[in-house]
């Protein structure tokens, strides 16, 4: 007994000095609140014009510049359920990742909460030409004056140093676009000319960050301090990071926007869920809630009394129906008129299921009248292609239905056609509360119109797996699926990927792509390979308008609405916004300042 | 003894290594996986996508896997976690003395609470406070710990308020933010999860001490005990309750591999950085370094724990002999 209680005794005297021994996060000083300058206007300006992207509303107007000033100093408290693994762009693997570097690293053209690219480390968007021989040279003209938090000057060899880190063994950033880069040179410090083997249309999505000079040797990337403890051209520099509950991060005093960022330090919390987020933020413990979802919106209205607003940005992403035009039975096919699904590749039920959906019942009571409906696969930013709602016409569905040969013989209240009934399996990720109500009320719009929908949900790791690990979207084994996908800031890889014929997985393929509808148009097919060869966006812009019609009407895919990206905050914190972009919440960070 | 000890420590050896096969593989055909995040992002190319599956080594069939990883860890290489890069290890020790920490303090509030009450219980059998004891122990052993963690933060950090205003007791994390480290601090963060843990564990403690007292105090050397006219304080403590902490020492030396595994649900539910929640994240994103040298240290204690309790039993009961 007496081994024992030692024992168990020294373990706790033990645990508790280790447990004091912790660094603490250091104590930022709040210092004395004044009143500065009137604010300047606080966003980039928009240099392109665009359509026209709506931002969700927001509770409290945050842009408007306040009557008394910014007041500097003060630290903003974060929460976030996830933990970063890293803070290396170049390592980063998940949104929290992207978003939290972002408060490190700035890039020469980023997104705007409209989804517009913008110039931050570039003085303006950067010009591309065509060469002669089919390449293309983009020019960027940076920001003079620009120096790293550690005082280093940024130049063209810190772009070069980027682009060779991107490219190097261990890094774990995606290289599409990269690896057409045959060359950048420095014709002087503030000049980058970056050489394209072939045009490569979406170049603007490029650059987004800026590593320093001499961060560390790429042959190490793995091992480096600087992974934890980076520093970079943005408003904010890592002090200390204690692993699982907080990182501290402190302004960049060196920052290139004079007296910004306002605030003292931003400390990021790891939280243990929304849920318990939503009362920290209610508590006035946290001043950001980051990563909500449309299902919070009753939460969110109810907590606006006690000072809590949230801003969205229309991501491009739509929450949608994708339709198999193929056999389900059959195993990855590469072209469904060999083996047609036996309801879904007749386009008379694609268009009574469109038609049959009242999509605006389901925006006004599972999302509170929040969002838009989904009209469009390109919905904002700078390709924003904005298509006519599909109309909700129950009677015009069942006439089509009828027209097409779907007819209740045995009047079980389902429609049958050839000794076909109209009976359809539906797939969303389980345990998603705002999906799985939405399916029970597709379930009862469709049965109006004579149409089954049976309801077989799976675990999204199930849903989402490779074509390897047998992945069911991946081998066509599905009638209709339910999920959120979208094109980025730049369609360009987005539609490719999920509308070109190219894009249809299939084991000679090794199942690349995510044409799971296995949607065959050849129209579309050109327009997006004439696309990826144009350097000017307006006529870039054209021709995936074409595409976004011609979906429309061969309708692999039903939009419902469109998603957003949601971050909950305090109405005292001034100016914050979110961007559709990586950098999301982050997003004009060294804006941000508190109102006391 | 000693032959005994190392014939048991062989079979730990050979437990262990079948152990860590069964994870290993159990690991490996989880869906999903490291390269999940990526292939479902179009801007990943197919060189990209390869050139990682090569990175994390996933290129190999899962026997060779497990081969070059049993390798390292002979060598006294865990690997690196795939997402923080960090060695396994470290992300182990970081965590650790925070989960010493939290189930060291609930181990001694557990100890504090279900010692007395049961012997207290026993003694008094069937009167009114026996009653109400075993009752509230059952109810606090039926409590699940999910269900009664988020009731303890709406009662204590939602509902109650100090008098400025602020949560009475902090919902989340170790320490507040933006302060230097201060032990009240500390403690008062402590005190929603140890209660979490204590309450349920010192039900099952409690009743066990009851039954055990109960056992030995109807046997023959305590009626001796008595008869001898020692004062009834001497035959509880010197007598029964020697006797009656046997089983109560099983279940601690059981328990003690959960000081390093800490508690999964607690750690989740108020955000304590340890080895609970580390192991959660993990698993949620198939870091199998991390997860297989979490699991295969927690294996090893409650190997080694067994082993433990074991010889203790010879120094607390003469009457037990090991061959």
């Amino acid at each position: 007994m007496k081994t024992l209680k030692t024992i168990l005794f020294t373990m706790l005297i033990l645990a508790m000095l280790l447990a004091a021994c912790q660094p603490a996060a250091e104590a930022p000083t709040t210092e004395p609140i004044e009143a500065t300058e009137p604010a300047a206007p606080t966003n980039p300006p928009a240099v392109q014009p665009t359509n026209t992207a709506v931002v969700a509303p927001t509770a409290a107007p945050t842009t408007e510049p306040p009557q008394t000033g910014p007041a500097t100093g003060g630290t903003v408290i974060v929460g976030t359920p996830q933990e970063p693994t890293t803070l290396n762009p170049i390592l980063a693997a998940s949104s929290i990742d992207d978003a939290l570097t972002s408060l490190v690293f700035e890039g020469l053209v980023e997104i705007d909460e409209n989804g517009n690219f913008v110039p931050v480390l570039a003085a303006a968007l950067p010009i591309a030409e065509e060469t002669d021989d089919g390449g293309m040279i983009v020019t960027y003209q940076l920001l003079p004056d620009v120096k790293f938090a550690n005082g280093n000057a940024f130049t063209c060899a810190d772009v070069q140093y980027t682009f060779d880190a991107i490219m190097s063994e261990l890094s774990q950033a995606s290289t599409s676009g990269y690896s057409q880069i045959v060359g950048i040179e420095c014709p002087d410090a503030l000049t980058v000319v970056v050489t394209y083997e072939e045009v490569y249309a979406p170049y603007l999505r490029l650059f987004s960050y800026i590593l320093p000079t001499g961060a560390g040797d790429l042959a190490t990337l793995d091992t480096w301090a600087f992974n934890r403890q980076p520093y970079g051209a943005g408003p904010w520099m890592v002090e200390s990071w204690t692993a699982g509950d907080n990182i501290v991060f402190v302004k960049n005093a060196n920052y290139h926007e004079a007296g910004k960022p306002y605030l003292d330090s931003v400390i990021v919390k790891i939280i243990p869920s929304r849920e318990v987020g939503m009362t920290m933020i209610g508590n006035g413990e946290i001043h950001v809630l980051w990563d909500l979802t449309e299902a919070d919106f009753v939460a969110l209205d109810a907590m606006s009394a006690q000072g809590v607003a949230y801003a969205g940005a229309v991501t491009g992403e739509n929450e949608l129906l994708l339709l198999n035009f193929a056999d389900p039975a059959v195993d990855g096919p590469a072209d469904p008129a060999a083996a047609p699904h036996p309801i879904l590749y007749d386009l008379a039920v694609r268009q009574a299921l469109q038609m049959a959906i009242d999509k605006q019942l389901i925006v006004d009571t599972l999302l509170y009248g929040n969002v838009r409906v989904g009209t469009t696969v390109l919905p904002a930013g700078t390709f924003a292609c904005p298509q006519e709602p599909s109309t909700y016409d129950l009677a015009g569905a069942i006439a089509l239905l009828e027209g097409a040969g779907w007819v209740d013989a045995d009047n079980d209240g389902i429609r049958e056609k050839d000794g076909v009934r109209l009976s359809m399996t539906i797939a969303t990720t389980s345990g998603n509360l705002l999906r799985e109500q939405t399916e029970q009320v597709l379930v009862e719009m469709l049965r109006q119109a004579g149409i089954e929908l049976v309801i077989e949900n799976v675990p999204s790791d199930t849903l989402f797996a490779s074509w390897d690990e047998n992945g069911m979207r991946k081998h066509g084994d599905f009638d209709i699926l339910l999920y959120t996908t979208g094109p980025g800031p730049d369609p360009d890889s987005h539609l490719f990927s999920n509308y070109h014929s190219a894009s249809i997985p299939t084991a000679d393929n090794e199942g690349s792509g995510s044409n799971y509808s296995r949607y065959i148009n050849a129209d579309v097919d050109a327009w997006l390979d004439d696309a990826y060869g144009l350097t000017d966006v307006d006529a870039r812009r054209e021709l995936y308008c074409n595409v976004a019609a011609q979906i429309n009407q061969d309708l692999p895919r039903i939009y419902l609405y469109e998603r957003l990206l949601l971050s909950g905050y305090r109405v005292e914190l001034q100016n914050f916004l979110v961007s559709p972009g990586a950098m999301d919440f982050t997003w004009g960070s060294q804006n941000w300042w508190l109102k006391p | 003894m000693t032959q005994y000890i190392l014939r048991r420590a062989l079979q730990a050896i050979l437990t262990l290594l079948v152990i860590s096969v069964l994870i290993f593989g159990l690991i490996s055909s989880v869906p999903g996986g490291i390269m999940s995040a990526y292939s479902e992002n179009p801007d990943f190319t197919q060189e990209d996508l390869a050139r990682l599956r090569e990175k994390y080594g996933l290129n190999d069939p899962v026997p060779v896997r497990y081969a070059k990883w049993l390798l390292n860890v002979l060598q006294g290489d865990w690997g690196n976690s795939f997402t923080s890069k960090r060695p396994a290890l470290q992300e182990i020790s970081d965590r650790l003395p925070n989960t010493l920490l939290l189930m060291g303090s609930m181990f001694l509030v557990t100890l504090a609470i279900a010692i007395p009450l049961g012997i207290y219980s026993a003694l008094k059998q069937y009167t009114f406070f026996d009653h109400l004891l075993t009752t509230v122990a059952l109810a606090g052993q039926s409590l699940p710990t999910f269900w009664f963690g988020l009731l303890l933060i709406i009662i204590f950090s939602v509902l109650l308020k100090t008098p400025d205003g602020k949560p009475l007791l902090p919902s989340a994390g170790m320490m507040t933010l933006g302060q230097p480290f201060n032990l009240l601090d500390r403690l008062r963060h402590l005190i929603l999860p140890v209660s979490m843990l204590a309450v349920i564990s010192a039900a099952s403690y409690m009743r066990y001490m009851r039954s055990s007292m109960l056992d030995v105090i109807h046997k023959d050397y305590v009626r001796t005990a008595r008869g001898k006219g020692l004062p009834e304080k001497m035959v509880i403590s010197r007598h029964a309750l020697r006797n009656a902490l046997i089983p109560i020492v099983t279940l601690l030396g059981l328990d003690l591999p959960n000081l390093f595994g800490g508690a999964l649900f607690t750690e989740t539910i108020f955000a304590w950085p340890g080895i609970g929640r580390l192991f959660f994240d993990s698993a949620m994103k198939t870091d199998y370094p991390v997860l297989m040298a979490v699991l295969m240290v927690y294996s090893f204690l409650i190997v080694a724990s067994n082993l433990l309790v074991d010889l203790v039993y010879t120094v607390l009961d003469p009457r037990i002999t090991l061959d």
